[in-house]
């Protein structure tokens, strides 16, 4: 099972972040030609399924930051973090600084926009499907309303 | 073992008595008008009893893409269940492009009760005989709208409704 983020139980200063976060992924996921992209999706959401990695990208999506940096936030040594950005790296997430000391970590947001493209389809099809039965179905309705004020 | 497959779950009233519902499921043209969202949607055949199958196709851009609905469970005006499989043109199982793992087999089952002039739709969405790559591409899926992310969802469907509106 995976642990839950509820925006219901961030803070403002972090639910605030997230709100960014979204933000700057919708504006690339308007922006970008998703479908000539190559399939990554199954790295990203293996990268996404994990607690420690999804908060290392909310810090991120506040700026860069080193192993060092970000070992101190999440009381987890040096070496796990390390762990933790390689699979986020491979996943295309974020991207190593080429400074030999401090590497850098940096958000890189458009995987993360085809994943959220990716999981937003099905739910859209139903749900806007939906929505159009709705209408169908009022549509018929009066239809039928009509018919019968007729006879 | 059935319970350990993840299962999308959609419940839904619509404004509108049971058998109208179970009518805008099942009656071709009905169904073609709100099958498929921003799609031109054809429902090329339609055989509804058990064993029967529906064949679907949706057009959108340049592309289509093929569905076959195998029924299940045809019980009017209650419950409709049918295995919606990823077709090519010929209605052969096929995948979908660019996405090897989705599910190619997903089992469809809708409830229907009334409520007083309302009516009650529960549906539910699982693989059906699918690979292990399969179910675990639509549980990362589920995951990601059921929880954690669906939150983020959420907020990224008023973003776009702020933007558009």
């Amino acid at each position: 099972m995976l642990p839950s983020l509820h925006l219901t139980e961030l803070e403002g200063p972090r639910k605030r972040l997230l709100t960014r976060t979204i933000q700057l992924i919708n504006l690339l996921v308007m922006e970008s030609h998703l479908h000539s992209a190559p399939p990554r999706l199954d790295a990203v959401f293996t990268a996404l399924a994990d607690p420690t990695r999804r908060a290392i990208l909310l810090r991120l999506a506040q700026g860069d930051a080193s192993v060092a940096e970000l070992s101190v936030p999440f009381r987890i040594s040096q070496p796990a973090i390390s762990k933790h950005l390689k699979m986020l790296e491979r996943a295309g997430l974020i991207a190593r600084g080429i400074d030999q000391q401090r590497r850098p970590a940096r958000l890189l947001a458009l995987p993360m926009a085809e994943a959220a493209e990716w999981m937003q389809q099905f739910s859209r099809f139903w749900a806007g499907s939906f929505d159009a039965m709705d209408d169908l179905l009022q549509q018929m309705q009066s239809t039928k309303d009509k018919g019968e004020n007729d006879g | 073992m059935m319970d350990d497959l993840p299962t999308y779950v959609l419940e839904r009233d619509f404004a509108a008595p049971q058998t109208l519902v179970w009518q805008a499921w099942t009656d071709p043209a009905l169904f073609s008008r709100w099958y498929g969202p921003g799609a031109e949607t054809r429902v090329v055949a339609c055989d509804l009893r058990p064993g029967g199958q529906a064949l679907v196709e949706m057009r959108w851009g340049g592309t289509a893409q093929f569905q076959r609905f195998d029924y299940t469970v045809v019980a009017a005006p209650n419950r409709l269940a049918f295995v919606q499989v990823t077709a090519d043109a010929s209605w052969t199982k096929a995948p979908v492009a660019h996405q090897p793992d989705w599910p190619q087999q997903l089992m469809t089952d809708v409830t229907l009760s009334p409520n007083g002039p309302t009516t009650h739709m529960r549906m539910t969405w699982a693989p059906h005989d699918c690979s292990a790559a399969e179910v675990a591409m639509f549980r990362a899926s589920m995951a990601g709208l059921g929880r954690g992310w669906g939150a983020g969802m959420q907020l990224l469907d008023q973003v776009l409704a702020e933007l558009q509106g």
